[in-house]
């Protein structure tokens, strides 16, 4: 680029990433370089088995959504697995802002072809079993003949290197495995709450993209690899607290501690329950003072005068007694009614925001532009999850280079195959031919 | 050419932390790839020494946990940012930085974008990032919350809890998985944003601000919910220690015959049917899995998923967590036991891969094993710590002196606790 030219307005401008990930803990990593401009070729095959299994979680996009439409609900049913593969509501929604092309691994042609790939690549990211991509001859250390400078990102439940390298895992095990569900709910004996996700699908994608966002930069800088051995379960180890370290000290099992806030003097500390079905509102009254001003917010009933709820220390002791006190008032209050005149005293408060509310209702999210409406090549326009960050002057958009949500399989291979690879139209049509692409 | 563990990648590399806990976490990711990151404290420490649990009954802010397991590698400079010459020494230390993290509540840290904005046109390569609870606009910026408050309007509390009854009412309240999750998220965000905002400088030669939502970091984390939403229309449920959905499904929550919860994922596909059936016939449970009467059915909620659900109690409850553990693996299950963190400190596993880094606490006369990588190069972790976190005002001498700020303000003497 020569100057006088616009200078580039993406961190990862010219950075081509092939992504053989699929499930959520992969996708993540690389919906984030696609954020932030990098050329993301999502790779799948179209035997059942070889697609993501993403695109088989319901719901679906309803029947008569259309390529030209927008977000309109409705019911999704009398296409089939095999019509349905390209309307997941959850593909869509983790796989925005990537290309999207086919490739038969199991073809020794389609080998050859994505190490031809790997060559113009600056990445390689993977989330395979274990030992898969080294039964294909397409481990890390087979790219790096092929691609020295090649950025290789392996994840897996356990690592691929240590004394349960074979061991299998989704999210939840290793969660359960790191101590992550342990440390969620209410406490012994009420067995661990854990969570309603897969948390370890999550975070150790955001911990990839730091990775291969340090590699990316350190290849540019100094052409060298890198191979990333990423483990969810260290990953949960990180996001385990001061648990770790505290057993260190005392000798003493962790334990439970539900909502409550044992590290600091604040109490009441929780969700309580309000008016409606379901509807809970989370209080953290952190002082004296916050304490008082909710006294004083619920009228000053005689149980909140007495002596042992008037100091952090005595609500503490008293805490059982005081949430269900306290959960006599919220019952009768409207929950969003009852977190604006909290907030209004200075206390924190706040709803627990349900899908619904955070998608219809929630203003601040709204004003901030978070969910970002993208196309779909065959069922129109919906809302996708966002960036949670704005940044004044290089692009951070989940559409990424494609603009779009998430591609249809194969959507992109005369493009990715022609354009990018540079295969001419009959080698291509051969490869397709010979069931390699 | 393999280049080696990332840990020393952002060498050279000077971060300027000011602030909450957020900020804690997310400059402690950068400080394991290299960076050195200059935490600025007032006179009486930070708000995350005022966290525990606390190494000693005192409460002492140099004895917190929270702040030596978030600030490991960090150097620490005390600054009464409030007093006017203050801002001098921030731009006298920024002017060298390139990276000012400032984390806190909106009315704090937007008190000071005037200051950061003078700075980066100064310093055009200067990245300024801030961490707010909500963002730097939007009629929620100036709410206030912690951790559990963020975890409600997030979305994640919604999402985690126990099982509803048969009614499916709920007679349990939403839980808030433990240990900060909204600060590891805001914090990972911002690190993300900061190492995209890198790679941008190294191509254009300019930096710029970052405004990281902790509202929004939250609320990208709740997986299917809020597809399944706008979609469907439907809201996921609840469910005791599994995936909340649109109906209730049936695996249960299982004690070992040595009484640890099992975590035995179960999904509907063949390959996970047969290896129970093996798993049931080794242990000489009789069942009808095999069957050709048997009719696998991929709903979660179906009866086969119910009898597999038994025969799978069944098991659970008739070996030990770490038999169960090595023998559902053997098969190809994906089962563990739901242990306590502190459990894998002994685990050989994790000391073949150096997850742990050992750090000397001198005052302590001893050493404390941190939670210390999430991968390594296959030698080597790609995030490394060395340095237990700072006592207040270590650095002070040091960083001030290193940028000619001797003069500016004499550093006030650490406060009694």
């Amino acid at each position: 680029m020569g100057d006088g030219e616009a200078r580039p307005r993406r961190a990862l401008e010219g950075v081509r990433v092939i992504d053989l990930t699929w499930l959520q803990v992969g996708p993540q990593a690389t919906r984030l370089l696609a954020t932030f401009g990098a050329e993301v070729i999502r790779i799948e095959w179209r035997e059942r088995k070889a697609l993501d299994f993403i695109r088989y979680v319901p719901p679906f996009a309803p029947d008569h959504a259309h390529a030209g439409g927008g977000r309109s609900q409705g019911v999704a049913r009398g296409r089939g697995i095999r019509g349905n593969y390209d309307r997941s509501a959850y593909f869509n929604n983790t796989n925005p802002g990537k290309y999207g092309i086919t490739l038969n691994l199991n073809h020794p042609k389609g080998r050859d072809l994505l190490r031809r790939m790997v060559r113009d690549a600056n990445a390689i990211c993977e989330n395979f079993s274990p030992s898969q991509m080294d039964k294909w001859e397409l481990g890390y250390e087979d790219l790096r003949k092929v691609n020295p400078r090649i950025i290789y990102m392996q994840t897996t439940g356990l690592g691929k290197a240590g004394v349960y390298k074979d061991y299998v895992s989704y999210g939840p095990t290793a969660q359960a495995f790191s101590g992550l569900t342990f440390l969620s709910g209410l406490p012994e004996p009420r067995p661990p709450a854990g969570w309603g996700y897969s948390y370890l699908d999550h975070s150790p994608g955001y911990f990839g993209a730091i990775m291969l966002l340090a590699a990316i930069r350190r290849q540019r800088l100094s052409g060298t690899g890198c191979y990333i051995d990423m483990s969810q379960c260290e990953t949960g180890l990180m996001l385990s607290g001061t648990s770790i370290v505290e057993h260190q000290l005392t000798g003493k099992p962790t334990v439970r501690y539900g909502n409550r806030m044992p590290f600091r003097d604040w109490s009441p500390h929780g969700a309580y329950r309000c008016a409606g079905d379901d509807n809970w509102i989370a209080i953290s009254v952190q002082s004296d003072d916050q304490w008082r001003a909710l006294v004083d917010e619920m009228g000053e009933p005689d149980w909140a005068l007495n002596a042992c709820f008037a100091t952090a220390i005595s609500r503490k002791q008293n805490e059982d007694d005081l949430d269900a006190k306290l959960t006599t008032y919220t019952l009768g209050c409207e929950r969003y009614e009852l977190m604006n005149q909290l907030q209004a005293r200075g206390i924190p408060a706040g709803v627990v925001q349900k899908a619904s509310d955070r998608f219809d209702r929630d203003p601040q999210l709204k004003a901030r532009g978070y969910y970002v409406d993208l196309p779909h090549s065959d069922i129109g326009t919906w809302p996708i999850e966002g960036f949670p960050a704005k940044m004044s002057r290089s692009f951070a958009s989940v559409g990424g280079p494609t603009g779009r949500a998430a591609p249809k399989l194969g959507e992109d291979n005369d493009f990715v195959y022609g354009q990018l690879v540079g295969l001419s139209d009959t080698e291509i049509a051969a490869l397709k031919e010979e069931g390699v692409i | 050419m393999n280049g080696g563990s990332l840990s020393s990648s952002l060498a050279g590399f000077t971060i300027l932390e000011i602030g909450e806990q957020p900020g804690d976490h997310a400059a402690l990711l950068l400080a394991g790839l290299g960076a050195e990151v200059i935490k600025i404290e007032p006179r009486d420490g930070a708000e995350s020494r005022r966290i525990g649990p606390f190494a000693s009954a005192s409460r002492d802010p140099e004895e917190s946990l929270f702040f030596w397991r978030y600030n490991l590698n960090k150097k620490s400079v005390v600054l009464d940012v409030d007093q006017p010459e203050a801002d001098q020494v921030l731009a006298g230390l920024a002017s060298n930085a390139d990276i000012v993290l400032h984390s806190g509540e909106y009315e704090t840290v937007a008190r000071r974008l005037p200051l950061w904005r003078e700075l980066a046109q100064a310093n055009p390569r200067l990245i300024v990032c801030t961490i707010t609870p909500f963002g730097l606009d939007g009629p929620y910026c100036a709410l206030k919350t912690t951790d559990l408050v963020q975890m409600a309007l997030g979305g994640i509390m919604a999402v985690c809890g126990y099982d509803p009854d048969n009614d499916l009412a709920y007679d349990t309240p939403p839980i808030a998985p433990a240990m900060w999750h909204s600060f590891h998220l805001g914090g990972e965000y911002a690190a993300v944003a900061i190492m995209a905002a890198i790679n941008f400088r190294e191509l254009s030669g300019e930096g710029q601000f970052i405004d990281v939502s902790v509202h929004e970091a939250v609320n990208t984390c709740t997986e299917i919910a809020i597809p399944t939403y706008i979609y469907s229309g439907q809201l996921v449920m609840r469910q005791t220690a599994r995936h909340a959905a649109t109906i209730i499904t049936h695996a249960r929550l299982t004690q070992s015959a040595d009484g640890v919860f099992m975590l035995a994922c179960l999904s509907p596909f063949e390959r996970e049917q047969r290896a129970l059936a093996q798993l049931a016939d080794q242990m000489g449970i009789t069942h009808v899995l095999s069957t050709p009467e048997f009719v696998l059915e991929k709903d979660d909620a179906g009866a086969a998923a119910l009898y597999r659900n038994d025969v799978l109690v069944q098991i659970i409850e008739g070996l030990s967590a770490d038999e169960l553990f090595s023998r559902a693996q053997a098969l190809g299950l994906a089962w563990s036991p739901i242990r306590r963190p502190e459990e894998n400190l002994d685990d050989p596993h994790f000391a073949a891969r150096g997850s742990f880094a050992t750090v000397h606490h001198p005052e302590l006369g001893r050493e404390i094993r941190y939670p210390g990588t999430v991968a390594n190069n296959g030698q080597t972790p790609h995030f490394s710590y060395t340095r237990r976190a700072p006592r207040l005002g270590e650095h002070t001498n040091e960083i001030l002196r290193r940028a000619g700020l001797t003069d500016a303000l004499a550093p006030p003497s650490p406060p009694r606790k």
